[in-house]
């Protein structure tokens, strides 16, 4: 064991912890790390201290910083991710351009690519905030399925419309089912006991649309039949409970939010009261 | 690790400015990595230089909130061995540091000496 050979496996671990980061900061903190264990090295050599001696050090110091390079990744890969998006979001519109090159049947105007750039890269912005407020895989499906949801539910109704034709006013009625999950996602503040009541909101007010459909007789408009309002509706309630589905198991690994500094906690209260 | 209070600064940071400040009242305005975790070790008579990690994540949080700036070394000052990263106090981490000082001689409690709201 060589101060040189410690050298090599903390630049080894360097290199796999700044991996897929921006080349900037990735570089940066090898050069640095590399110019101090070089530093190291010949300081403690010029104090005659022994190879051994030394390379224990470097791997102390590598070991005592391990949770600080991790966390330190963290940070930075979170502001890498924005980039992602960008580039998926590019990369999913550069598929309708593509085909309109080859068919008539693709025929996107700018418009057209504004709003779908829009609605991918607000969803994937989206995403990538509420997955950096917690961890858990269940917590990171759940979000997942739940912008899939919207995000589809927006498409379908801005590009051939869930209830009637394309344009019936009646599709306006989304836009209450999303305005209840994005209050309720607000209101909950992302934590996962609320956001999973959030998303049976949600599926309740989608359901909700599907019967005031059919009971303002929708279905008797020759292109929605009932079993296509329900269908399509059904789908979207089945998304929303299993979203909110994901949410409680991943509640169960999360502690209940504490209430407020200086709230009264009421129920506690009146249960300590009788 | 030691959790951070939003708008504090850790003990290892408070430590970093200290040690800078203290490196410019003896006219070395700019230092770096190793060369700051071995004067740390010196004044605190520790045994062991400070991590890694620990010390360039605090030596970043701290150029983020604007208490350190830093330039990597001219290639001709490092004559042939890796290229140093170059920290230097601004005025407000200076600020910062004199006001950790004096708060240390004052015995009131304060261990953890507010700066500017975290940075986004």
């Amino acid at each position: 064991m060589t101060p040189e050979s410690m050298a090599k496996l903390v630049a080894r671990w360097v290199r796999f912890y700044t991996r897929s980061l921006p080349a900037p900061i990735a570089s940066r903190r090898i050069d640095e790390i590399h110019a101090d264990l070089h530093d190291h090295i010949a300081h403690e050599r010029g104090h005659g201290t022994s190879d051994r001696r030394i390379a224990l050090d470097i791997l102390s110091r590598m070991v005592r910083g391990l949770a600080a390079d991790t966390s330190w990744r963290g940070r930075h890969a979170r502001a890498g991710s924005v980039r992602r998006v960008a580039l998926v979001t590019t990369l999913v519109l550069s598929v309708p351009l593509l085909a309109m090159q080859f068919t008539d049947e693709v025929a996107w105007g700018v418009f057209d690519f504004a709003v779908a750039g829009a609605l991918l890269g607000g969803t994937g912005l989206i995403h990538r905030l509420a997955v950096s407020k917690a961890g858990n895989i269940a917590y990171r499906a759940a979000v997942g399925v739940a912008l899939a949801a919207g995000l589809f539910l927006v498409w379908l109704v801005l590009a051939v419309g869930v209830i009637g034709d394309t344009g019936d006013p009646a599709d306006l009625m989304y836009v209450g089912v999303l305005a209840v999950g994005f209050i309720g996602a607000g209101v909950a503040r992302f934590q996962p006991h609320g956001m999973a009541r959030a998303l049976l909101a949600t599926a309740l007010a989608q359901a909700s649309v599907a019967v005031v459909a059919l009971i303002a007789g929708k279905h008797q408009a020759p292109i929605s039949s009932v079993f296509e309002i329900l269908g399509l509706n059904g789908l979207f309630v089945a998304l929303f409970i299993g979203s909110a589905w994901l949410f409680r198991r991943a509640a169960r690994a999360t502690p209940p939010p504490l209430p407020a500094p200086g709230r009264p906690r009421a129920r506690e209260e009146r249960r300590s009261s009788r | 690790m030691a959790r951070r209070k939003p708008g504090t600064l850790l003990p290892l940071e408070t430590e970093i400015l200290e040690v800078a400040l203290s490196m410019l009242s003896s006219e070395q305005a700019t230092f770096h990595g190793f060369g700051l975790a071995q004067t740390m070790r010196e004044q605190t008579g520790s045994r062991s230089l400070t991590g890694h990690g620990t010390l360039y994540k605090a030596l970043s949080r701290l150029e983020e909130r604007g208490l350190l700036t830093s330039r990597w070394e001219d290639a001709a000052a490092a004559e042939g061995r890796p290229r140093r990263r170059l920290y230097e106090l601004t005025r407000q981490g200076a600020h910062v540091a004199e006001q950790a000082l004096a708060d240390r001689a004052d015995p009131a409690p304060r261990p953890f000496p507010r700066v500017a709201s975290e940075p986004a």
